[in-house]
């Protein structure tokens, strides 16, 4: 293995610019870092190289831990964007500079020169500066500079940025070509994802400071498992549909989910859809539809010559229980599919069939939560579940927390970071926002669509937080009391109101991914048996239960009022979670209600309690 | 295009009119008086005990002056460029302000920080040390009024360097002091040269200053600026003429210098 890089992680002023992050590359592979600019990825490059200095994480370079050596000890080379050709020096000077500084001999440096410039191709420029050479031939320079040590490691940070097209195509191949040649380990860090296609033999894609996902450029693109992965790498549609009986519903098509992608019955399922992989036929909406894999008929939008191809944007009237999610299309209901086609091809007329070839679905998204911070209302994050839920649910956990004070936003980012990160947190993205903790909760979650909500309860008793959140509630709320650090028995009340689906899905998606057994309860007020209704609602529920491959068992329990019946059964039963369902009628009105059922539920158990709002 | 038609005889002829009685005409007075008795009374009058002290004098504090600063100053513009913090600006100006203060009120504070009453002097006085009055003290007032030509040399160039000039040179092997030696420093070059040639030049006319830790002391602190005062005001023109003649000159291959290399370096 030339580079290991275990654990490695980097802040800067309390931003996280490179999450947690292991990586392995092997002898003479040409690894290529590819992501937006600020995705951390240059940051990498520059802790392998020792120009930075890991907060924690190891590196090592053949072998050996380099995590503490000064660059100068790690036997790499490093070329930079702007080349950094020494002004001073001849292009020579410049080449035998690493051989001066290890005391290599004259006549031994003058021959490995030579070789180094007819090598990269500038062969008897060895008399000229800097000045006196094109962007390009300054590069050339900076690449035979960094290989005349013979690096174990060479490490390029966006190489061919400054250059033009052209000049960049042919130094892209050259580049390739003495990596072979030298057989020496090189990372490269782009943006250009075509660059990272013709140079990589294996990409790592970065977003955010974070690697989502290694493989071969080929694999990649067919297969990535992320939505970023699959619009970052090439063009794209990505459709979300829904899972029912192992396949991906778009309307009337069903396209089988393979068994490595997990899913769940009834979630949501984003189906990828290359180009290529979409084929057109002409005729009219009342014509009789082409064969195979039909998802509906359109109107050609938009038609532009790409040279060999021709691309074909494709409009199609909204599809039932589908939804478009790349390319963003803003206040459709209809969906846009690219289609190329041979440019010399006609597609035929404007309305088109459109079928597709191939597809690929997409693993399931990490479930976010947003957890808020706010430990001047008593509500301070609960670090030990969290740091549970990070692991065990495999959640992107993202810190909020509010002040009134504008100027205290960026100082609180800082604090927040370093918080998160003494509380074994060291990945969660901490969102600071000004204002009202109610106002700024909603806000932050309508605007970027978490899965949970979490917040911790205060010790005195709901406060005013919470209360005021519920009237509003539109996730799942995990309101957190004690300091649990995992669920093991949850009881999910099915006692109130009509019977709800969401409760027992959203239940028993996280019972399945704790471990946790479940129970689900139905309370009998005023004596008397079960309606028919209930007991084929919970038969129901144990069957959702059980195809997520949770313990689970009913309970029937008679009580006076449903709020008994459930906190005694937790009491008895030693659950650690109570779900309950959170429904239109104690929303109305806006106002806080002092009595409000899931706030009795919370005093009166002193357990977590999650509320699933309908529809979830 | 209106200007044009009378061509640029007009207006070059009025700036060498107004710069006649300004400038051009005291220079040459200088030497037309300095040799006003012949190159015998000229050479005569520099053969004096008291004009060959100061000039030597003079010369060896531009020197010393020059040579000191180079190191302080390139280190001061590195430990600038090179590092972001607090308080940065303040320091800055606060070591530019030389240039902005009299040099006569830089005299001054000297004496009341190192003279016998001074803050430091009183410290020092009973341990026999004496930095007013004394070569010292007058090398010390030229080194804090120099000061800034230094930095002002080779600050600008560092700051043009790119980061990655100096990370290039780690990568590439070599260590800090390498990549300063062989790095940095050559790149400093121009602005060493041309701050190290202001810097003397200064040390070399330094009179505000000098004529206030000095005492003026023939012999012993009289710096050429000085000498050429003091026999002007006992009525020694011939005497003040020579040297500053000679001051006159000195400055010129300096200037001439100066101006050729930069010339050079904006090619």
């Amino acid at each position: 293995m030339s580079i290991r890089l275990d654990q490695l992680a980097k802040s800067f002023d309390g931003q996280r610019v490179v999450k947690t992050t292991s990586l392995e590359v092997t002898d003479s592979e040409l690894f290529v870092l590819l992501g937006a600019s600020g995705s951390g990825k240059s940051t990498i490059l520059r802790l392998i190289a020792g120009l930075a200095a890991p907060d924690s994480g190891r590196i090592w370079l053949h072998g050996r831990d380099v995590t503490d050596l000064q660059p100068q000890e790690r036997g790499i080379g490093f070329v930079f964007q702007n080349y950094s050709i020494f002004r001073h020096m001849s292009v020579a000077e410049n080449i035998e500079f690493p051989l001066k500084i290890r005391k290599v001999p004259k006549k031994e440096r003058e021959k490995r020169r030579e070789q180094l410039l007819d090598l990269v191709g500038l062969g008897g420029l060895g008399n000229r500066y800097s000045h006196q050479l094109s962007g390009g031939q300054q590069q050339r320079v900076a690449l035979a500079r960094a290989l005349v040590h013979e690096p174990s490691v060479l490490l390029l940070d966006e190489p061919f940025g400054a250059l033009d097209v052209k000049i960049r195509g042919q130094l892209r191949r050259n580049l390739k070509e003495i990596q072979r040649q030298l057989r020496v380990t090189a990372i490269l860090v782009t943006h250009d994802q075509e660059e990272a296609f013709e140079l990589a033999d294996r990409v790592g894609l970065m977003e955010r400071g974070e690697l989502l996902e290694v493989g071969e450029p080929e694999a990649l693109y067919a297969h990535p498992r992320t939505l970023f992965g699959a619009t970052f790498l090439g063009a794209g549609t990505v459709l979300v549909g829904r899972a029912r009986n192992g396949a991906a519903k778009l309307g009337s098509l069903s396209l089988p989910i393979p068994p490595e992608v997990e899913h769940e019955e009834d979630a949501r399922v984003r189906v990828l859809v290359r180009p290529e992989q979409v084929a057109l036929s002409a005729g009219a909406a009342g014509d009789e539809p082409p064969e195979g894999n039909l998802l509906g008929h359109g109107t050609i939008v938009e038609q532009s010559f790409l040279g060999a191809l021709r691309r074909v944007r494709v409009r199609l009237p909204a599809i039932p229980g589908t939804r478009q999610a790349s390319p963003a299309v803003y206040g459709e209901e209809s969906l846009l599919m690219d289609a190329v086609i041979p440019a010399g091809e006609d597609p035929g007329g404007f309305e088109v069939w459109v079928s597709l070839k191939g597809w690929h679905i997409l693993a399931p998204p990490r479930p976010r939560l947003l957890a808020c911070d706010l430990p001047d209302e008593g509500s301070p994050a609960p670090f030990s579940l969290l740091r549970g839920f990070e692991g065990s649910l495999d959640a992107r956990v993202s810190l909020l927390s509010v002040t009134d004070k504008v100027d205290r936003v960026q100082a609180l980012r800082a604090a927040q970071t370093e918080r998160a990160a003494s509380h074994g947190l060291p990945d969660a993205e901490p969102v600071v926002r000004k204002g009202d903790p109610v106002e700024e909760i909603a806000a932050e979650q309508e605007q970027n669509l978490y899965d949970f909500l979490v917040l911790s309860m205060p010790e005195k008793g709901p406060g005013e937080i919470l209360p005021e959140v519920l009237t509003t509630l539109s996730t799942p709320l995990l309101a957190v009391q004690g300091e649990p650090d995992s669920f093991r028995s949850i009881l999910i009340c099915t006692a109130v109101g009509e019977p709800g689906k969401a409760d027992v899905r959203v239940g028993g998606w996280l019972a399945r991914r704790l471990g946790a057994e479940v129970t689900l309860l139905h309370v009998l007020i005023d004596g008397g048996g079960p309606a028919p209704w209930v007991k084929a609602h919970l038969d129901a529920g144990l069957a959702t239960l059980r195809g997520l491959e949770v313990t689970s068992r009913t309970v029937l329990r008679p009580a006076r009022a449903a709020v008994q019946g459930i906190l005694d059964e937790a009491k008895e039963g030693g659950h650690d979670l109570i779900v309950i369902g959170r429904h239109a009628a104690s929303r109305s009105g806006g106002r806080v209600r002092r009595h409000d059922f899931s706030v009795e539920i919370l005093a009166g158990s002193g357990k977590s309690v999650l509320i699933v709002p309908p529809g979830q | 295009m209106i200007g044009r038609r009378h061509g640029a005889g007009f207006p070059v002829g009025m700036l060498v009119l107004v710069l006649l009685p300004l400038i051009l005409m005291p220079i040459a007075a200088v030497f037309v008086f300095a040799f006003g008795g012949g190159p015998g009374e000229f050479l005569k009058a520099l053969r004096t005990e008291d004009a060959q002290f100061a000039l030597r004098f003079s010369l060896l504090i531009a020197f010393l002056t020059a040579a000191i600063n180079a190191v302080l100053g390139t280190w001061a513009a590195y430990v600038l460029a090179k590092h972001r913090f607090r308080g940065e600006r303040p320091l800055a100006i606060a070591i530019n302000l030389p240039v902005a203060i009299p040099t006569v009120v830089v005299g001054t504070s000297l004496l009341l920080l190192w003279g016998p009453i001074g803050l430091f002097g009183k410290l020092l006085e009973p341990l026999g040390l004496q930095p007013m009055f004394t070569p010292a003290g007058v090398l010390l007032a030229h080194l804090f009024v120099t000061f800034p030509y230094m930095l002002g040399s080779v600050k600008p160039l560092l700051d043009e360097l790119e980061v990655t000039y100096e990370e290039a040179s780690y990568t590439l092997g070599a260590g800090r002091w390498q990549t300063f030696r062989y790095v940095i420093l050559p790149a400093l070059k121009g602005g060493l040269f041309s701050g190290t040639l202001l810097t003397f030049a200064h040390s070399l006319g330094e009179f505000g200053a000098t004529v206030m830790v000095s005492g003026n002391l023939r012999l012993r602190t009289q710096t050429a600026p000085l000498y050429i005062f003091a026999q002007f005001e006992a009525g020694k023109v011939a005497q003040a003429n020579a040297v500053a003649a000679v001051l006159a000159a000195l400055s010129f291959v300096i200037f001439f210098f100066l101006l050729r290399y930069s010339g050079k370096e904006r090619l």
